[in-house]
This record gives C-alpha cells, structure tokens and sequence, in this order.
C-alpha cells in the first residue's frame, strides 16, 4: 500500500463529474426502496427482488466496473501512467493500492447503500439486509480485481466488461446453468443466501465453491494485474 | 499593433467546396471512425462482432421458416428482444465520435472552416443515427427478404416490415441524441462507455422493479406507465400508437399520444444538451 499512489487514486476516481457516476445507481437503488416503501409493497419478497435485480444484479457489477477500471485504465490511456511507473515504487504495491481503492469505493457505493435499501424496505428480517450487503461486498471487492486486470490488460477494458455483466451473466446466465458457476454476482448471491433465512431467496451455486472462486478471483486478479504492470512496456503497445 | 502581412505564400485558387460539401465529409468521417474503419482491425472488432450478433436471430428465424414452415417473424418487437446488444453498441461507439475532438480540444480547427457549431453537432447525430439505423434495419431487411425467398404460407408481412423500419428510425434518433449528449459530458472514452450504458440499465432496471411492483398490488393502469422508462418500450410503444402492432411486452401501454410528446420530449432536451456542451467546448 501506498498513501500517496491512493490518494492520487481517489482524486482521480471521485474529482469533478466523475463521481457523479457513482452516485446514479446507488441513488436509483435507495430511490426505489422509499418508493416501493411509500406505496406500502415493503415485503420481503418485493425486497429479496429489489436487491437481486438491481442490487446484485445490475448495480454492483456497473460500479464494480467503473470503479475497478476507473482506476488505472483513464491512466494508461491517456500516457500519464508512465508517470507512476517510472517512479521507485513497487509496481506490484501499485496494483494492490489501486485494487484496495477500487474495493474501498465499491463497499462505499455499492455495500452500504445495498444495506440501506434493505433496510428501509424490510428492516433486519430474515437477515436480509446484512446478507446482501455481506454478498455486494465480497461481490465487489472480487469486481474490483477482476476489472482492475481487464483495465491493465486492454484499452477496451470497458466494453468488455460490460459485455461480460450483462452478456455472460445476465443473458447467458438467465438460459445456461452451468453459466452461473462462472459468474461473480451468482457467488455474491450464494453469500447473501448463507447469511438469510429468507424462503424467496434460491441460489444455484454451493458455498463451497462460491467461496473459493471469490478468492481465486480476487487474489489472482491482482497478483496478475501486478504482474502486467511489472511487464509493462513504457513505450507502449500502439 | 498587430498586423497581416503577405509574405508571398501562393493563394489558393482551386474550388470552394462549402458548407454542404463539410458537412458530408464530417458525416462521412463519423460514421466510419463508429465502424472503425481506416483504423487499426483492433477498432472494428467490437463495432463488427456487435452488429454480427444482431443478424442471428434473423438467421435463425429464417431457418426455421424453410424447415418447420413457421411463420411467426417479429419484425415489431425485434429491437425490445436485442436491446441489451443495441446498447452496448450505443454505449461503446458513442465515444469514439465524442471523445477525441473534445479531449484533444481540436475544436476551434473544426469551426474555423466554413462550417457551424450546430453544422458539427448535427454531423455526429445524423452518422451515429444512420448506424444504429442500419444496425437494426439490416437485420429487419434480412429477415424479410428471407420471408419473400422461402415464400410459407400467408400473404408477407410487409406492413409490419415497414412499421419496424419506421420503429427503428425513430429509435436511431432517440438512442442517438441520448447517447451521443451523455457521452460528451466527459472527454475519456472509457468513462462515456460506462455513462451511457448506466443510464441505459438505471433505466431498464427502475422499469422493471416499478412495473413488477405495481402489477403485484393489482395497479395493472399506473404499472403500465412503468415500461415508458425504458426508451426500448417508449419507442415500442409510439409504434404499436401508430401503427396498431402487438406490444412487446405483452402487456399494454398508455394511450399512444403521451408516448409520443415523451419521446419528442427527450429527444429535444437531449439534443439541447449536446448542442449546448459542443457550444461550451468551441467557447474555449
């Protein structure tokens, strides 16, 4: 970890507008919780529903990619990488500092207003609102190292990755079954699963593989992207 | 006290080409750089694969018409089935005509020709209009000159040919306003990817949850306005107003008129917005 590398991080990830990216779906998320509270359809089953679709299903792996590619990947595009890297610091350090922002921002943005939203709707039954945003956490911080990788390993780390949420786990995901063992929200859902009683909430994939692949991804994830960086060529691939 | 002196360079004599002439290379020069063609094989990829994937369904659809002798091609609901696709082209080609001339502030260069903000700005909606246009359209063309080729029974479904062709136009120009006004908030590719395809799923996703909420308490009259925050199913819905399909949804939508003032709503504003931003960006 380095304090200055993350403090440069955050300023490029939060500065002007760009927060502002991250504030829209956790805003939409909350949003819907008053408003499906409002109308008084504040059940459990509209809740599990709420935090599957929008939650888990879309918001987590969005700003799981904006926040995992937003770190490095407007850097390398615009060359002011170069800057880092050619500073004496570890490029591994690197990596893992920009992979413990990119988690930090994702359980600010996506774990806590996840918690919230549950809450506002159902309160603390059924351990609904402690399993979803234990399952957007662990979910988020493997999104943080899966894309910090896509954004150190191409230019179209963003296309890619939404092809990849909406495509592999979203389309695919819907029709194929053996699709979902290969998907981090599934996993992300498997915990929230394990944490809640609820009887609406079913998930596909075991515990005991959830886990595992969450680790693989996330450890793997960044010890590669360290490893890219370390491979990186200052004068580029154009 | 500043003056213009001719140092001797030779003037130019040839044509005047004009503003006309601008414009259409600038359409020109956008709709290629969105296929990236003239550029690395590394840029048509993504546009290529995309518009690949929106001629399966006709494929297919084609496919079983000659061997099961089905008939049953949605031309009206094709852009609600491949939205996510649509999207994702909108999303990842949008900032490859936004991002560049603000980023690297070439605008004043632009503007010094013969040719205006609005000429500019109209360039980029008329060539990201035109792809998402084609990129729905040929697919729609496909399927219905497979539907006169392997000629199943029942007289072809031209009206429904041309009310998608009508849908698809109008859903170019919304998706193209919309995406082309995000995707200028930021001069980074990347971010405006992840701008417009938020908006897009923010949108889809408030949809759903609103209309499965009140379909729920048996509100079938205020569910029904949910689908209207979805652009897919606004467009969707002028067109079953104005041509009298079959909704996608499968369920209905409000009376048509509203649909329609919405859509030109958006559209407006969101072509304010961009002309506004590129306004913003020649000032300096």
């Amino acid at each position: 970890m380095n304090g200055v590398v993350a403090g440069i991080t955050y300023r490029a990830v939060l500065g002007r507008r760009r927060i502002l990216l991250l504030i829209l779906l956790p805003l939409g998320l909350v949003g819907l919780a008053v408003l499906l509270r409002l109308v008084g359809s504040a059940d459990e089953r509209s809740a599990v529903t709420l935090m599957q679709s929008f939650a888990i299903g879309t918001m987590l792996p969005l700003l799981g990619l904006i926040a995992g590619t937003g770190v490095i990947a407007p850097e390398i595009d615009d060359g002011t990488v170069l800057h880092l890297l050619s500073k004496p610091i570890s490029r591994p350090v690197i990596a893992q500092t920009k992979f413990a922002v990119a988690a930090s921002l994702l359980a600010l943005f996506a774990a806590l207003p996840t918690f919230v939203a549950a809450w506002l709707l159902v309160g603390g039954e059924s351990g609904i609102a402690t399993g979803f945003t234990v399952g957007a956490l662990c979910g988020g911080i493997a999104y943080a190292a899966l894309f910090l990788l896509l954004g150190v390993v191409t230019r179209h780390a963003v296309t890619i990755g939404i092809i990849y949420a909406l495509v592999w786990e979203g389309l695919i995901g819907n029709f194929v079954p053996g699709a979902r063992q290969f998907s981090v929200q599934q996993w992300a859902r498997s915990i929230a699963d394990q944490l809640s009683s609820s009887p609406f909430l079913a998930t596909d994939v075991k515990l005991s593989f959830a886990v595992p692949a969450l680790i693989v991804v996330t450890v793997g994830g960044v010890l590669w992207a360290g490893q890219r960086l370390r491979a990186y060529s200052l004068t580029g691939d154009e | 006290m500043s003056e213009i002196y001719d140092i001797g360079y030779r003037h130019y004599e040839g044509p005047r080409l004009g503003r006309a002439h601008a414009v259409r290379a600038l359409i020109t020069q956008n709709l290629r750089s969105i296929f990236g063609l003239g550029r690395r094989a590394r840029s048509k990829l993504m546009p290529f694969l995309l518009a690949a994937s929106m001629l399966l369904l006709p494929v297919v659809s084609i496919a079983m018409m000659a061997m099961l002798g089905r008939n049953d091609i949605g031309y009206t609901n094709y852009p609600v089935i491949m939205q996510a696709v649509i999207a994702i082209f909108l999303a990842s080609q949008s900032p490859t005509i936004t991002a560049p001339d603000l980023r690297f502030k070439v605008l004043p260069l632009y503007l010094s020709r013969p040719v205006s903000t609005l000429d500019y700005v109209a360039a980029k909606v008329v060539a990201m209009a035109t792809a998402l246009f084609a990129l729905v359209a040929l697919p729609l063309t496909v399927m219905y000159a497979g539907e006169l080729l392997v000629d199943p029974p029942g007289p072809p479904h031209t009206k429904e040919y041309v009310a998608g062709l009508v849908t698809a136009l109008l859903l170019a120009l919304l998706l193209s306003t919309f995406g082309l006004a995000l995707a200028s908030f930021t001069p980074r590719r990347g971010l405006g990817v992840a701008s417009v395809i938020a908006v897009y799923l923010l949108a889809s996703a408030v949809s759903t949850v609103l209309f499965a909420t009140f379909e729920s308490m048996g509100r079938a009259d205020v569910a029904q306005w949910a689908w209207l925050v979805n652009p897919f199913f606004l467009v969707d819905s002028v067109q079953s107003w104005l041509f009298g399909t079959t909704p996608a949804n499968g369920y209905t939508y409000p009376a048509g008129v509203f649909s329609a003032l919405l859509l030109a709503a958006l559209l407006g504003l969101s072509l304010t917005a961009f002309i506004l931003r590129y306004r913003k960006a020649a000032s300096r």
